[in-house]
This record gives C-alpha cells, structure tokens and sequence, in this order.
C-alpha cells in the first residue's frame, strides 16, 4: 500500500511537470479551443455590463469580430470566446499565471510594461484627464495640488499623479465604480483616468451634464492588448487580425457603432489617430 | 523560467517604505477597531444574557444584523452609505481627514463586536447560574453583579475564542484596500504593480501577516495560562 502511494505520487508529478513544460499559446487554443480573455466590467465602452445584463464592449467586440476569425483560419478549426474580468492589478497576474490568453481591456501600453509583457499593435488612443463635478475650479494637472484625487490602484495614471504632483492627496480604488462613487458623494474632488473612459463614464451617469471632462492630456495612453512574452506565433496572429481590420474598413465600423455619433459614446477619431492606425498595417 | 527575484524592491528605490507603512496603517486599524469590538462585545455580550427581554431583544438584533451581512458590504456601507447622512460640515471635515481610514475602522469594529458579542456570551453563560445569584443575594445590583463577578471570571474562560477572534479582525483589515485604505495588503500589490515583483511582495506580506498574527497568538496563549482558573477549566495539553 505504502509503496503503491510512493509509486503514485511519482507518477503525478511527473505528469504534472511534464504538462508544465512549454506549451505556446496557439498550442493551448488549439487543445482546448476557447481563446480566453481578460476584460473590464466596468469601464464603458471598451468592456461592461449593459442595461440588458450583456457583456459587451468595443474592446470586446475587436476580440471577437477581429481576432477570433484570424485565430480560427490560422488554426482551422472554430474558435469560442470566453471572458474573464480583469483590472489594472489582476490583469498582468492573470496572464502570466496562463489564467487568460489575452487583455483586451484599456491596458495603456508602456515600455515598463513591455519588461513584463508583450502588446498588439495600438487599437485607441487616448490620455489622462479629470472627471469633476461641473463647476468645480478644478481644471487640469496644474490645479490638482493638495486636492483629494482618485485613481485606480495600478494604474499609470495614478502614478504619474504621485510623481508630478506629490502634494495631491491620491485615494486608490481597486475599482472604477467605488472610484467614481467616492467622487459622486464628494470623499474625492476628483477622478483621474483615461479622457475616453472618463467620457465613458460620463455619458452613462445618471445626470451626464453634472460632469465635467477637464485638462490637457498629461499623459499618452495607446491602448494595445496585452499577451504573454515569447509567444511571437500568438502575437502574429493578433496583430495580422488588428492589422486586417484596419485594412478591410472593419476596424471604422466597429469603432463607429461604439464612438460614432450614434454610438454608446460619441468620440470622433481624429485624422491623425486614423492615419496613425493606418499606418501601423504593414504591406503583406 | 524568466523570473529575475529582485529582494531589494521591499526596502529600497522608491517602493522601499511601503511594507512598513502598510504595515503601520494595518497595526492601527486593527488596534482601534479591536478597542470597538472589545467594548461593544463586552456590552452586548452581557446584554444577551441580561434578566430583562428588552435588553436581550436589543442586544440579539445588533449581532444578528451585524454578523450576517459580509464585512465587504458592511465597508462600502460605512464609506458610501453613512457620510451622507451627515452634516455637509461634517462631511467635509471627515474626507479631508482620512474618511477611508475611519470608515474602516469602524466598518471593522462593529462587525468583529458583534462576533465578540458571541464569543463573550458563550463565556458567560458556561458560568454556574449559582455565582449571578449567590452575588445578587449578597446585595449587589444586576449591573454590579456582572461588572465585579461575573464578566472578570467570563472574560479569562474566553481566551482561546477571543484569540481567534482577534487574529480574524486582523487578517480581515485587508479588506479595508476596497475602499482605498492603504494598509498591508494594498502596498504589497502596489509593490507589485509598480515593479511586477509579484512573488517577493506577496511573500513579504504574506510573512508578515504571519508573523503579527503568531505575535498576538503567543501573547494570549501566555495570558491565558497565567489567568486560568482553577477548577473551572479542564486541564489540556500543554502546547
């Protein structure tokens, strides 16, 4: 008996390192076939939930309309989507841990980040800003000092405010709904994050004319989406997916339905984003 | 594996100082929201086992209201729920002092009371009924009774449970990160976003949890040894 146990023991854990040797990330999709991502509940429009209990999102939709048919030619086999919820400090752990494949969510894509992680080519554009109560006298980076501020915990936002603005007094959420709830009932003065995700949020609040997107951009945020390191056959595909939704116009019309004038959140793309994402489709 | 360990991050560069911070915010909250818990424990503990039903009805409602709700509820509930009802001149005088600090200690203290409340009564009512009436024979007052009699004896028989309850109020002040406290927890996966060493803060936090933790353990199991009472407790092994 005692020896059969030893026995057994050994054998398990050979299987199980031997199944932890490496196996890339189109090898796992293509075992299990679900691409699994990590993406946000609550930070419209990129990821959340709507009004009929749909996770939805622009970010969710490039996933699905770009990336999952790349994957499944690549593949040759139908490729599912799952989703995991993910936030500025889960995200990187979700993805090492091997828990999800890819962050589609409003990762800004940084070269610190890149020590950790690999991107896509950039899918939006952005910077940081303010979210205030309209009339504050709050109006950008420069009036921010000694004022109670709001940010996410991990995100580069709130550390760029601990840098430039030491004085700021930074209150970090693990969230965007506590975040913008403290702001709300005035535990905060301000909240500071992403102008389109603050526009987001905005556009969705209960009175959007009681708000307030205010200063210059002091910082730029290229969303990318974020996947393991040394994975180029996996990040190959990603970006051909990006690369041939930006070239088949597919890209515009997603981004049309989410930003467009008739979309959850009005945000004309600017020439210069246009031509910045048209340029990154490199010849085939 | 391309894991580069990199131990310097918990106590240079700029991340250097944040373990000890957390770890003094942790220590204080969990000092105040014990001395809460403990008074609140002690009275309503007593309470339930009071000759009069009002005080035994008032008592049972605040456990049962406050330990069958989530500790997680209860902090959102202090930090968002409570401060409107204030005056706007208060309001503002709390956010600019440390409204997310007080709100969880208060959060703490009221939830871990009505856990105490529990563990206080279980102490009291393993009193022989003889001890409240032989007191009460004596002259004393029902108050008196249990101020001078009955709760010192309760408050030794309870060690062991009040231990466990007091390592739980520490551990769950982690929970205090959700409405922005910047306590032990919250550094270290601040630590890790700023220098994605997750494995060396974690365990950092990890261990010190442990450690403070086993610290207050000790100290209890010392106190409860030198303040057993003899004849009262069953002699166990000794650890």
């Amino acid at each position: 008996m005692k020896r059969s146990l030893i026995v057994g023991l050994i054998a398990l854990v050979t299987s199980i390192s031997g199944y932890a040797s490496a196996e890339t990330t189109l090898e796992k999709i293509d075992k299990s076939g679900t691409l699994i991502i990590g993406t946000r509940t609550g930070s419209p429009p990129f990821g959340y939930v709507n009004k009929n209990n749909e996770w939805v999102g622009f970010s969710i939709d490039l996933v699905e309309k770009a990336i999952v048919p790349a994957l499944s030619k690549k593949l040759n086999k139908p490729i599912k989507l799952d989703k995991k919820e993910s936030a500025p400090q889960t995200r990187i752990p979700l993805l090492t841990s091997n828990t999800v494949d890819l962050i589609a969510e409003t990762m800004t894509d940084t070269q610190a980040r890149r020590d950790q992680v690999d991107f896509s080519l950039t899918f939006f554009v952005t910077g940081a800003q303010f979210l205030v109560k309209k009339g504050t006298p709050i109006k950008g980076i420069e009036s921010i000092a000694g004022k109670r501020v709001a940010a996410q915990q991990g995100s580069t936002n709130a550390r760029i405010i601990r840098e430039r603005v030491p004085s700021a007094k930074l209150v970090e959420f693990p969230d965007q709904p506590a975040a913008f709830q403290a702001l709300a009932q005035g535990q905060v003065q301000a909240y500071t994050n992403d102008g389109i995700q603050l526009a987001g949020l905005k556009a969705k609040a209960p009175k959007p004319d009681g708000w307030a997107v205010v200063g210059e951009f002091y910082s730029y945020e290229p969303y990318g989406m974020a996947l393991r390191k040394n994975e180029s056959d996996f990040r190959q595909v990603v970006n051909v997916g990006l690369m041939d939704a930006i070239s088949s116009g597919l890209y515009f019309e997603i981004y049309d339905k989410w930003f467009g004038a008739k979309g959850e959140l009005p945000y004309a793309l600017t020439a210069e984003a246009k031509r910045f994402l048209q340029m990154q489709v490199v010849p085939k | 594996m391309n894991y580069q360990l990199n131990w310097s991050v918990l106590w240079s560069g700029q991340t250097g100082g944040w373990l000890l911070q957390g770890l003094l915010t942790t220590l204080q909250i969990s000092l105040l929201a014990w001395l809460i818990a403990f008074a609140l424990g002690i009275f309503s503990g007593a309470m339930r086992t009071a000759p009069l039903a009002p005080l035994r009805w008032l008592a049972s409602a605040y456990v049962e209201f406050f330990r069958n709700v989530p500790l997680l509820v209860w902090m959102f509930f202090w930090y968002f729920g409570v401060p409107p009802l204030l005056p706007q001149v208060v309001q503002d005088w709390l956010f600019d002092h440390g409204a997310e600090f007080w709100a969880g200690v208060f959060a703490l203290g009221v939830y871990h009371g009505a856990r105490f409340s529990e563990v206080i009564r279980a102490g009291i009512q393993a009193i022989p009924k003889t001890q409240l009436e032989a007191a009460l024979s004596t002259g004393l007052t029902v108050t008196q009774a249990y101020r001078l009699i009955i709760m010192p004896i309760a408050l030794r028989l309870i060690i062991p449970p009040a231990t466990n309850e007091t390592v739980n109020l520490i551990k769950n002040s982690s929970v205090a990160l959700t409405i922005g406290v910047a306590e032990l927890t919250f550094q270290t996966r601040q630590i890790e976003t700023y220098t994605a060493k997750a494995f060396e803060a974690l365990l950092a936090g990890t261990l010190i949890y442990l450690i403070v933790c086993l610290t207050v353990a000790t100290i209890m199991a010392r106190l409860e040894r030198r303040l057993a009472i003899p004849g009262m407790i069953a002699p166990g092994h000794e650890l």
